[in-house]
């Protein structure tokens, strides 16, 4: 009888292009069987210096540059960008400017948090599923159409305020949309809390504990659901936060369910914030009306984009172009905690595992 | 008032041997922002120790290549020029806050870190060829923005754990943020006859 000597553990590629992917990404897997022994992460698929490009371009254009760094959170970019050039210049920005801006930030965090939940019911096979939060979805992307003239929210924001006004059609539509939305994530909440296929594909697995989450740094809802009561709005308040229902849910389950439970939680949250602006919105001009002056100096800037924590610094000198734009994404952090996510994980949940940290490649590496 | 511990700027004072520049703004929400420039970037382990005591997370790192200060224009009228010419005789250079020449050749690395939600941004200065010691070993946030600095820039960061290339692969030349890259050459499409070449020689192997 021959002897076959069979190895123990094998590397298996997954990625760059993957169908589980939506962007590029290389993972190295070494496996036993069917576990996971250890993953290393090869990135740089999609590096287009953008930081090098940011400048070359004034301000004004690096407003319009910054929104094109990302899809889903092209809102908190320039919001951000803004904010920190707007704390170099002391440019006050008027009340409602202010409220407008949390408007488009929340509607991008629904849309954002739906897009994830959708994904992961669709990994879990739960096709229906996935179907019917994209379709919820959709009321939140035509509400960004009515309002922005585009589904992504793009050219919402401008250096000392707001470029898009809400007059009382767009208010009155954004509030029967909300409406109409209100039950239907709840609903979905629900479903992703009771529903025994996704209980089973994502309670317990991708484990990252309290420990290795601060270890990581994460930010978001990776953060929040491995009991980590951080979120930049209650943390650091910007714009007009401070004044609203703004809640924090957090979660000790450290699993992918907890993050998904959380974004959920945070969608529901957003709904209630976008009607207690629309309730309070007060008249007054969306900005200064032209370009503020930037003086040369420098400043940090940040947002809490639906992935967490955005942060922007800027330094300006006597050039229209800024010394140094650097941003920090909250994917960035993120995609290291995988390493510990993916630990002992079965082959059959890297993709599950992996989007649950609602990763954005083009944005980590710019 | 800040939400910053107390003793929070004596500890990192006393961290940085050498000398440090504090400035502190707090804004209309009560979130401060604080710049500290460490005269001395060997104290820079030491200051994220004590960081790492208030339980802070590094958020980034920042490394920039100031452009040297543009030459004053001479604008001084006759009456001026003696004044001028004495200024002619002292060194012109301009220095960061601890002495590194400002002259578009150095470096400056800004470690920002979240400390209960107020932000400290720890400034280190680099002069050419210079190194600095990795904070990998404190936070194991700093893995990924080293070796991406590392990557742009020619700037040692010594004892990193795992120097290898982030974003740029291993056969494109380092340093890409120091040198000139035309953006023909770039975009690949610099008018040269390289590419006719080498599909001529091409054709004629096959």
């Amino acid at each position: 009888m021959t002897e076959h000597t069979v190895a123990s553990s094998y590397k298996i590629p997954v990625g760059p292009l993957h169908v589980a992917l939506e962007e590029p990404m290389y993972f190295r897997v070494s496996v036993k069987g069917e576990t996971i022994e250890n993953v290393e992460l090869n990135a740089g698929h999609v590096h287009r210096g953008v930081e090098y490009l940011a400048t070359k371009r004034t301000l004004l254009q690096n407003m319009i540059l910054t929104e094109r760094i990302c899809s889903l959170c092209s809102n908190s970019h320039p919001e951000a960008l803004a904010m920190a050039a707007e704390t170099i210049g002391a440019v006050e920005v008027p009340e409602r400017a202010q409220y407008l801006r949390v408007i488009a930030g929340e509607v991008k965090r629904v849309a954002s948090h739906l897009f994830n939940v959708g994904i992961l019911a669709h990994l879990v096979g739960f096709e229906a599923l996935f179907m019917h939060a994209m379709q919820v979805r959709e009321v939140a992307q035509d509400l960004k159409e009515a309002v922005y003239g585009n589904r992504m929210d793009l050219g919402a924001h401008c250096l000392g305020g707001t470029r898009c006004d809400m007059d009382d059609e767009a208010i009155a539509f954004m509030r029967t949309a909300l409406d109409k939305i209100e039950p239907d994530v709840r609903e979905l909440e629900k479903t992703y809390r009771t529903n025994g296929s996704i209980l089973r594909r994502t309670r317990g697995i991708g484990i990252l504990t309290h420990e290795d989450a601060i270890a990581c740094g994460v930010v978001g809802p990776v953060a929040r659901a491995s009991d980590i009561q951080y979120d930049v709005r209650t943390a650091a308040p910007y714009h007009v936060y401070d004044r609203l229902p703004v809640e924090v849910p957090v979660l000790d389950g450290c699993d992918v369910w907890s993050r998904a439970m959380i974004r959920l939680q945070e969608a529901i949250n957003s709904i209630e914030i976008l009607r207690v602006c629309l309730d309070h919105l007060p008249d007054g001009p969306i900005n200064e009306g032209g370009d503020p002056y930037i003086p040369p100096g420098q400043a940090i800037a940040r947002t809490e984009a639906p992935r967490g924590e955005l942060v922007y610094y800027l330094k300006t000198n006597d050039n229209p172009e800024p010394e140094r734009l650097k941003w920090r994404v909250p994917s960035y952090p993120n995609w290291d905690a995988l390493t510990f996510m993916l630990k002992d994980a079965k082959v059959a949940d890297i993709a599950i595992i992996v989007n649950s940290i609602d990763p954005c490649i083009s944005c980590t590496e710019r | 008032m800040t939400r910053f511990p107390e003793n929070f700027e004596t500890s990192l004072i006393a961290a940085a041997p050498h000398g440090v520049n504090l400035t502190t703004s707090t804004d209309d929400h009560g979130v401060s922002v604080m710049w500290c420039e460490l005269a001395d970037r060997d104290d820079l382990s030491a200051v994220g120790e004590c960081l790492r005591s208030y339980h802070a997370r590094l958020a980034m790192v920042t490394a920039n290549k100031p452009p040297a200060p543009e030459e004053e224009e001479e604008e001084h009228d006759e009456e001026d020029e003696g004044a001028a010419e004495a200024e002619a005789h002292l060194p012109e250079q301009s220095m960061s806050f601890g002495g590194t020449p400002q002259d578009g050749t150095s470096y400056e690395l800004v470690y920002h870190f979240d400390v209960g939600g107020d932000y400290v941004n720890v400034v280190a200065f680099l002069p050419a060829g210079g190194s600095i010691a990795s904070l990998t070993p404190l936070f194991r946030s700093a893995d990924w923005p080293e070796r991406e600095i590392m990557e742009i820039y020619s700037v040692t960061i010594a004892n990193h754990p795992d120097p290898r290339r982030l974003f740029l692969d291993e056969s494109i030349e380092g340093a890409v943020l120091d040198r000139l890259i035309p953006f023909s050459q770039m975009a690949n499409a610099s008018t040269s006859d390289e590419l006719w070449a080498r599909v001529m020689a091409a054709a004629k192997e096959a």
